[in-house]
């Protein structure tokens, strides 16, 4: 069986012998999970035995499409990169923009799944159905920006290239895998699953195309949604401002973190804000299929980055006490040349501030110090000096030399830049992400702080609020949409129509919230077979122990007892086990 | 009493050229009350997000003083 917008095809590459074939893609997974996110974790589940080292040659590396990728549908140019996290244990899968989805599309993959290990570095050279193996020693040790420039110098634009930085090759947990020089698949160390295979790079070239029903009548009615729904100020503020946009709201929001989340909101807030950030602006760009294009480059001095997003600015700027806006471009951008997710790396650097301004251990870094946090980036990344202790993120160095309690992390993964005490609902969706502390798979600011009248300081009604936005984005990040188009999310009509003018089959609203409630409960099956359930759904100590001083929340902590009440919400709303395991019945129907 | 309204976002089309605005409101005025006094009405702009008051977060019926920064955010989204 086939279905159009797919390719109907994976590629699945053995790196340890050099060989490439070619199999029908899975439809029964596709017609359940779409493709993308959900796809990417039923394949997952079948292929990745229980008890797979992250970091060895069973693991495997999954990069998946979705049938509207490479097709106008605006916001469509994403790509899930997905493997079992060596920094959590649990099933990872990260979202990169760029244009690698589309290429992969292009020379006629809905997904290449990498399996193996180089005996050598080297790089995966894809055109088409052609697959080429090229050695890499002399890109091996160099950062990402570095080794891509080579590539693309070689091989020319026509090539997607995905690339890691020292970080990956080093095996940090906190690796990540760039795209187009400053787009990252980032979070929980997937970089460094594509270190421990030795493969450096993945060029991707695709000539073909994709095949929908009706051309005349896909295109029409998306140029429609373009202009009606996407091209309106509701998203448009990305294209004026991308993510700096948020640093004011969430200062006054009260969800801004203060030195390693020990409080919230700077009364200086103004010297990085984002107004001042876009002065410094050299340039704009999108994603392919984008309508929106969020990128914004920054140049100042010798700094530059795309970016700085939120995340960036915060963990770089404010949870670090520092107000220097060179300061957080040049982190951002050793950053992604080391191959390090901010915010992990990020996180990790202030937390050994705060051990340092303590006492309980001198990792010669204290708060304010960026130049530190450049230094200490590219120690993580190669592993030498004090960053060797830090390379494998907060969770693990707290272990070995305290203050856990102030180590923002979930399963090990680390806090983003949204302070909880400030949103009680994004506490417990840090808690149930599937990957650990994600913002990205229910963002509970956008109904708690960012709306008029929902009060944020309090559990009630959270359990079913996180999953309500939980769903509505594991559908969308099945379809393989961005998150940017955000007047999307929630419209699970549009996201039906997207469906059937490109598969031509009839796609309802119901059967795509169908899709989102399986996606979350695969995820959830995979993490149980690695043995995760409700003592692993937690809440860093800070959190519930120490209130706010400062901002609206201040006087804020949030009750242990408030937690465990969120928790409980949000398994029965989800039909889970009071100790958040997943009836029997519930897993087989996902199959 | 006097207070002082700042718009933010995609909202800052309201006030045209101007960053924000000196307005002559009764004492007790809540944060909804201004703002309709400065021609906005929350329920009817889509794109609508939340207030400040003195660059804290408070509820849209909450009262404002002599003198109050009162800064309406448009939505923003995607993290």
């Amino acid at each position: 069986m086939t279905m159009l917008g797919y390719q109907n095809k994976v590629l699945r590459v053995n790196l340890t012998d050099k060989k490439a074939s070619t199999e029908p893609l899975r439809m029964d997974f596709a017609e359940k999970y779409i493709g993308s996110k959900g796809l990417a974790i039923r394949y997952m589940y079948e292929e990745l035995k229980p008890g797979v080292d992250a970091l060895g040659p069973d693991n495997k590396l999954f990069l998946t499409t979705g049938p509207l990728t490479g097709t106008p549908v605006p916001c469509s140019g994403k790509l899930s990169v997905a493997a079992k996290s060596p920094a959590t244990g649990t099933m990872n899968d990260c979202s990169i923009g760029g244009h690698v989805g589309i290429r992969i599309k292009f020379a006629g993959y809905d997904m290449i799944i990498f399996e193996g290990v180089f005996d050598q570095p080297g790089y995966v050279l894809i055109e088409d159905d052609k697959v080429e193996f090229v050695e890499a020693k002399d890109l091996w040790g160099l950062g990402s920006h570095e080794a891509e420039a080579i590539l693309a110098e070689k091989y020319g634009t026509d090539y997607s290239i995905m690339s890691i930085g020292p970080a990956g090759e080093n095996l940090s947990k906190m690796a990540c895998i760039n795209s187009d020089y400053y787009r990252q698949a980032g979070r929980g160390g997937i970089g460094a699953v594509m270190g421990s295979k030795k493969m450096k790079a993945i060029l991707i070239k695709g000539t073909g195309g994709v095949k929908v029903p009706d051309i005349e009548k896909t295109t029409d009615r998306i140029l429609e949604i373009l202009h009606e729904d996407v091209l309106q100020e509701d998203n448009t503020f990305v294209y004026d401002a991308g993510t700096t946009a948020f640093l004011e709201a969430c200062n006054d929001g009260g969800i801004l973190p203060w030195k390693n989340f020990s409080d919230t909101t700077d009364v200086q807030w103004t010297e990085y804000n984002g107004d001042v950030l876009i002065q410094h602006r050299e340039g704009k760009r999108g994603c392919g299929s984008c309508g929106l294009g969020c990128g914004n480059f920054l140049k100042i001095g010798d700094a530059v980055c795309e970016g700085p997003e939120y995340e960036s600015i915060s963990v770089a700027g404010p949870n670090a006490g520092i107000r220097d806006p060179y300061s957080i471009v040049k982190f951002n951008q050793v950053a992604d040349d080391m191959g390090l997710d901010t915010i992990s790396s990020g996180d990790t650097i202030i937390w050994a501030m705060e051990m340092t301004e303590k006492g309980l251990h001198d990792f010669g870094i204290k708060f304010g110090d960026g130049e530190g946090m450049i230094r200490l980036l590219k120690e993580m990344a190669t592993r030498t000096g004090v960053g060797a202790e830090l390379a494998d993120g907060v969770k693990i160095a707290s272990e070995k030399y305290g203050g856990t309690e102030f180590a923002m992390q979930v399963k090990g993964l680390e806090y983003p830049q949204y302070e909880p005490r400030g949103s009680w609902g994004m506490a417990l969706s840090y808690a149930i992400s599937d990957r650990g502390a994600c913002h990205m798979r229910a963002y509970a600011p956008n109904e708690e702080v960012f709306a008029a009248s929902i009060p944020p300081y309090t559990a009630e009604g959270k359990g079913q609020l996180v999953y309500d936005l939980q769903l509505t984005n594991a559908v969308k990040f099945s379809l393989c949409i961005c998150d940017f188009w955000g007047t999307l999310t929630g419209n699970y009509d549009m996201m039906a129509e997207l469906m059937r003018l490109v598969t031509g089959k009839d796609w309802t609203a119901e059967d795509m919230k169908d899709v989102g409630r399986r996606v979350i409960n695969i995820a959830r099956a995979f993490n149980q077979r690695e043995g995760f359930n409700r003592t692993h759904d937690t809440v860093p100590k800070r959190v519930v122990t120490e209130a706010l001083q400062n901002g609206p929340a201040a006087g804020q902590a949030i009750p242990p007892e408030a937690f465990e009440d969120m928790l409980d919400q949000y398994y029965e709303v989800m039909g889970w086990n009071k100790d958040g395991t997943m009836p029997e019945e519930l897993i087989q129907s996902l199959l | 009493m006097k207070i002082t309204i700042a718009l933010r976002g995609t909202l800052k089309k309201y006030f045209g050229e101007d960053q924000e605005r000196i307005y002559e409101v009764p004492d007790g005025c809540t944060c909804d009350e201004a703002l309709q006094i400065a021609g906005l009405n929350y329920r009817e702009i889509k794109n609508f997000g939340f207030v400040s008051v003195n660059n804290k977060r408070v509820m849209i019926d909450d009262k404002l003083n002599d003198g109050d920064l009162l800064k309406a955010f448009s939505k923003v989204s995607g993290g």
